[in-house]
């Protein structure tokens, strides 16, 4: 891709201060996400895919730094803008949306009055217009009746709904980039879908740039274009999406696609990949993925692998890329004794 | 506006149907009536009302008549005391529990908000406060203060903010933690906006409720100091003041009973009354409880 990337974010590593000891959440991400792409940030629950977008609209809590890094946003260097215009940014060019709809929009506050109250922060526009404007972010993100709705409770919509009236606030300054954290994860199957649609289409209207966060696979497919597969606070595998789910090269990324039931499979057990995820108080060293990878070996347990260029755009963090077949081979074979 | 003003309709309406709420709205109106009319009710002792009228010379207790409807103990009219003892009961309830309230929100949220060693400190003030016991340290600084009710108010301020300030702490640190917190942190909202409108009303509401019970409460104790002969001046208009006039002949109740009962039931229902409206408070503001 030639055209020049709306954020860029390099090498970044976040850190958190806890009680038992310093945790790096994010350690030396880097991605680029183009105007009006999709990104599908993609991992396990713990990996560092939330922390990732907090750092970038700079909302980690106090007990978060970011170490290290750039992030580049509009040509700016996010990370040494002072924190007035930051506030200025949030909402008006970067905004996000969360997983949990009923906990993101506050109890008591009608829906069209937290539309209206994000609408006035950044607009120059009179209460009327600005209520006139979030009965229309409503409509448009399918909500019916929005002249009624928007005078109702988070808690007299139902979760869809409630997702629907969410992604109308993140989008009703019309943001440069949007940050999707789990957006589907709370809700039923169908509306999953319906509200992945909404997006796509709202997208295509607004020619926004998305930042999908989820762990899970059918969602990015179904949205994104290139994905970035992260693994205990690192990207093991980066590319577009057809790539990635057709040639996976990470032994953890494959491991995530031979995990997807399939509906013409006859297993009788799903693949699973052995172990559990790393305490990111105590990262082991080398790869990270080395504690649960069958491949690991030597200088997997002592360096880090780094994210290199194995075809055009398509980047893997892995020693023994040439060694996956033949594990895929074990693993099926592993497998089918299982039975 | 217009939505407000339908807010409202429905609201009252969902109250309307509430019956605990009604009857602790009627007996709150009754109180609010009779505090207001007290002089037409029961008169105005000449030049200082709140004083209750001497209506005889010897100590003993004169049981209701025409004239005297709930009784004479100590000298005093009971029915005197009993009516303007609610203007007193207005006046000792709010005062204390809006003061009170007032601090422990200040400190409370102070302490939420500055967390850190401003928290540890204000928090370790609090737990020497409530180490004491509430009742024996109001009790010790009347004593030091002295008679008169304004001693005993102060006295119930100083030792009743605590458990508000402790209350709106720990709701200000979990409203913090709250995604609509950091939703609209990352819609770009200021820091200060952001507890005023979205932490504050998520965390008043226990406050309110808190305060509308304790104003009943804080009567009682104020009726308790009273009785025990440290709070209000002798003859003044206050139900304790009536009670601790029938001190001496609580063995004889068969004589002095109505010294009793009628402020007594006073009190009660007064202590009722602003429980119900404390828990109709909660259902009307509170919009989460609004199904």
């Amino acid at each position: 891709m030639d055209k020049k990337p709306l954020l860029k974010v390099q090498d970044l590593k976040t850190y958190f201060h806890t009680d038992d000891g310093l945790v790096k959440a994010v350690d030396g991400v880097s991605f680029e996400v183009y105007p009006g792409e999709t990104l599908g940030i993609v991992g396990e629950s713990g990996c560092g895919k939330s922390v990732t977008s907090l750092s970038v609209m700079r909302l980690l809590d106090e007990k978060g730094e970011i170490a290290g890094g750039s992030i580049t946003f509009n040509g700016e260097d996010v990370l040494a803008i002072p924190e007035e215009k930051m506030m200025k940014i949030r909402g008006n060019d970067m905004a996000m949306i969360f997983q949990e709809p009923m906990t993101a929009l506050n109890p008591v506050f009608t829906i069209g009055y937290q539309i209206i109250e994000a609408i006035l922060l950044h607009q120059k526009v009179s209460s009327e217009e600005a209520r006139a404007m979030a009965i229309d972010m409503l409509r448009k993100v399918g909500i019916p009746e929005p002249e009624k709705r928007v005078d109702e409770y988070p808690h007299e919509l139902s979760g869809g709904m409630r997702q629907r009236a969410m992604i109308a606030m993140s989008l009703s300054c019309n943001p440069k980039i949007l940050f999707a954290d789990e957006p589907t994860t709370a809700l039923d199957v169908t509306i999953q879908a319906q509200i992945l649609e909404l997006m796509l289409s709202l997208q295509k209207e607004y020619g926004m740039s998305i930042v999908m966060i989820t762990h899970d696979l059918g969602v990015i497919a179904e949205l994104a274009e290139r994905v970035a597969v992260m693994y205990a606070g690192r990207i093991v595998e980066y590319a577009d999406v057809v790539t990635l789910f057709k040639k996976p090269k990470h032994p953890y990324t494959w491991g995530l696609m031979n995990a997807i039931p399939k509906i013409d499979d006859e297993k009788e057990i799903l693949y699973n990949i052995k172990g559990v995820v790393p305490d990111p108080l105590s990262f082991p060293e080398g790869c990270r993925f080395n504690t649960r990878c069958p491949l690991a070996k030597d200088k997997c347990f002592t360096d880090v692998p780094p994210l290199e260029e194995f075809e055009k755009d398509h980047f893997v963090a892995c020693f023994r890329i040439n060694e996956l077949e033949e594990m895929i081979k074990s693993e099926r074979e592993g497998e089918l004794s299982a039975k | 506006m217009a939505q407000k003003i339908s807010d409202f309709r429905k609201l009252s309406k969902k109250f309307l149907r509430n019956g605990t709420a009604i009857l602790g709205i009627a007996l709150l109106s009754f109180f609010i009536v009779i505090a207001i009319f007290a002089p037409f009710i029961a008169g105005e002792n000449g030049d200082n009302p709140y004083q209750i009228p001497r209506v005889s010379w010897s100590s003993k207790p004169i049981a209701p008549t025409a004239e005297h409807p709930f009784g004479v103990i100590g000298g005093r009219d009971i029915f005197y005391g009993v009516i303007w003892g609610t203007r007193t009961a207005f006046q000792l309830g709010l005062i204390i529990a809006s003061c009170a309230a007032v601090i422990g929100i200040l400190i409370g949220s102070v302490s939420a908000y500055f967390g850190g060693w401003v928290d540890e400190v204000l928090m370790r003030i609090v737990d020497i406060f409530m180490s004491i016991p509430f009742l024996v340290a109001a009790i010790i600084l009347t004593t030091i203060l002295g008679k008169g009710l304004d001693k005993v108010m102060m006295a119930l301020i100083v030792f009743g903010w605590m458990s508000t300030a402790r209350l709106i702490r720990g709701n200000i640190l979990q409203a913090r933690e709250e995604q609509y917190v950091l939703a609209a942190k990352a819609l770009g909202q200021k820091n200060f906006i952001i507890i005023v409108k979205h932490i504050i009303p998520n965390t008043i509401f226990p406050v309110v409720v808190q305060m509308s019970m304790r104003i009943g409460s804080y009567v009682i104790t104020a009726a308790g100091l009273s009785f025990l002969g440290i709070g209000a001046e002798p003859g003044y208009a206050d139900w304790g003041t009536i009670l601790s006039y029938s001190r001496n002949w609580m063995t004889m109740l068969d004589q002095s009973w109505f010294a009793i009962v009628f402020p007594g039931t006073a009190m009660v229902l007064f202590v009722l009354a602003w429980n119900l409206v404390g828990d109709a408070l909660r259902d009307i503001f509170d919009p989460r409880l609004r199904n």
